[in-house]
């Protein structure tokens, strides 16, 4: 009878508290009307913003604040569509949250920021903006279309984006790229690692530089690239056949660079480092 | 008609003297007469001026002193002051950023004297913690003056590379006052790129003719660019 009791009072005391938390935390809907490519920017100091393709003239973007110390301000001009956090005397990072869920037409130009993310984009076509000082940002499934992604120590992960120009920028979180191919990529980073699976597609150029971050390339049998790596300060590491370049007469300090072609060299990879190990490895 | 009638009506009707009273008072006063014909030459010179027979600027100067000693023209009245912009009045780091990226293209570009050392010296391995990476316009002003030896710039770098620079300084003040839970992760961010920019900058010294070398300085005041402009947009 006792417990029974104890177990009654728990129970009131965490519904009294779920209750107390469920009142404090809103969840607004908004729906805009636009015409073929869009402009939706969302920027919110703290919170989560997920992005996928919906409606090709409809932008929905549920807002979900934490606490009623931050409010959600909403803008439409024609095309333009802009939602914002503004936070309120007294919040904090936990009370001036507010996650964001958007619907927005694939061809839509994308702008996301949000200092602490995570920050998701999935399956857009459009251009897409993603800035997190320490937002872990995730793009996937992305066609056609400008990608830039910049942190500050915020991980990026890129998974299935092909066809467009890739921009990544990141002092210090580690930068994956699964199954990246583009006509242009740029990878840049301080100290943050560069990891890079995949086959690098057929004509793209691509850099990855670092200060002393690691770059890693994982690189299939039938890849074809003309590579070239060097760490100024740093080593380098090649696991993977290369063929000479012709008509090279560069000698180079085979512990700090490396070059050579691969298959019929479609595609142009640049890597480098200042004091950072760069490997090439087959998969 | 009156000779004073006749200086009264005279602007007015100089350009088509039909005026019966008027011509018969210019037959009979030698004075109007000779006023008459004087404004008439000058009018038709003045069609003939062109654009270059225009005065001088100092010309105006002049004038509009003279007027103003006389009290016949004032300054007009100092504007209101603007209303305070809300938000971080930090669009000096606009500018800043420009600037890094601008020292940072003219560093890529510009070519050193062939005097320049061409050993390559392994660069300190330790990161200094905190480099005056805004001094760089100042180093790149010195670059092409004169043929400066790689001692030189070690030097000058050694005496600006101890403590951060006056606009990091103000930088990082911003943030704390702004966003006090910012300041170390900015800090550490800053620390970070500023040892990116100083060792490039020495290894390009070092290594003029090297290209990726360049290019890696370049990156690294991109990414301290970045950094300034991700404050300037996070912390407001």
């Amino acid at each position: 009878m006792e417990s029974t009791q104890r177990t009654a009072v728990a129970g009131l005391i965490l519904a009294t508290c779920l209750a107390s938390v469920a009142i404090a935390e809103s969840r607004k809907e908004y729906r805009f009307n636009v015409g073929p490519q869009a402009n939706v920017s969302v920027d919110t100091r703290y919170g989560a913003i997920s992005v996928k393709p919906g409606s090709a003239n409809q932008v929905l973007i549920t807002a979900t604040a934490k606490s009623d110390k931050v409010e959600v301000e909403s803008q439409q001009n024609g095309n333009r569509v802009e939602l914002g956090s503004r936070l309120l005397p007294g919040a904090d990072p936990q009370s001036g949250r507010v996650d964001y869920e958007m619907l927005v037409p694939p061809d839509a130009t994308v702008h996301l920021r949000s200092s602490t993310g995570p920050i998701t984009a999935d399956g857009l076509q459009g251009d897409v903006t993603l800035e997190g000082a320490d937002a872990p940002v995730d793009a996937r499934n992305q066609r056609r279309g400008h990608l830039v992604v910049q942190t500050m120590r915020g991980p990026i992960t890129l998974n299935d984006v092909h066809n467009g120009h890739v921009e990544i920028t990141s002092i210090s979180g580690d930068i994956h790229l699964n199954s990246v191919t583009a006509q242009l990529v740029r990878v840049d980073s301080t100290s943050g690692k560069i990891f890079y699976s995949g086959d690098f597609g057929l004509g793209g150029d691509y850099k990855f530089t670092t200060h002393t971050g690691d770059i890693e390339a994982l690189v299939p049998a039938t890849a074809s690239a003309e590579f070239s790596a060097q760490s100024l300060q740093g080593q380098v590491q090649n696991d993977f056949p290369l063929q000479p370049r012709k008509h090279s007469h560069i000698s180079l300090d085979a512990t700090r660079a490396f070059m050579g072609t691969a298959g019929k060299a479609a595609s142009g990879v640049v890597m480098r480092s200042f004091s950072g190990k760069i490997r090439l490895k087959q998969r | 008609m009156k000779c004073a009638d006749v200086q009264r009506v005279l602007p007015e009707v100089i350009e088509d003297l039909q005026d019966g009273e008027l011509e018969a008072h210019l037959r009979s006063c030698p004075a109007c007469s000779e006023l008459v014909a004087d404004l008439k030459l000058i009018s038709s010179e003045a069609r003939q001026l062109s654009a270059s027979d225009e005065p001088a600027p100092r010309v105006w100067v002049r004038i509009a002193a003279e007027l103003r000693a006389e009290g016949l023209i004032r300054e007009p009245e100092a504007a209101a002051p603007a209303t305070p912009r809300r938000g971080w009045s930090a669009w000096w780091l606009v500018p800043v950023a420009a600037a890094l990226l601008a020292g940072a293209s003219y560093l890529v570009s510009h070519k050193q004297a062939p005097q320049v050392a061409q050993q390559q010296t392994p660069a300190a391995a330790t990161p200094v913690t905190s480099a005056p990476a805004s001094q760089a316009p100042a180093v790149v002003a010195q670059a092409p003056a004169a043929k400066v030896s790689p001692q030189q710039k070690a030097n000058h770098r050694t005496e600006v590379a101890e403590g951060p620079s006056p606009e990091d300084e103000q930088f990082l003040s911003e943030v704390g006052q702004r966003a006090p839970t910012m300041r170390a992760t900015y800090e550490n961010q800053l620390r970070a790129v500023n040892a990116y920019i100083q060792e490039a900058q020495a290894y390009v010294d070092r290594n003029p003719d090297d290209e990726d070398a360049r290019q890696l300085l370049m990156e690294a005041y991109q990414q301290k660019a970045m950094l300034y402009r991700m404050a300037l947009e996070h912390v407001q």
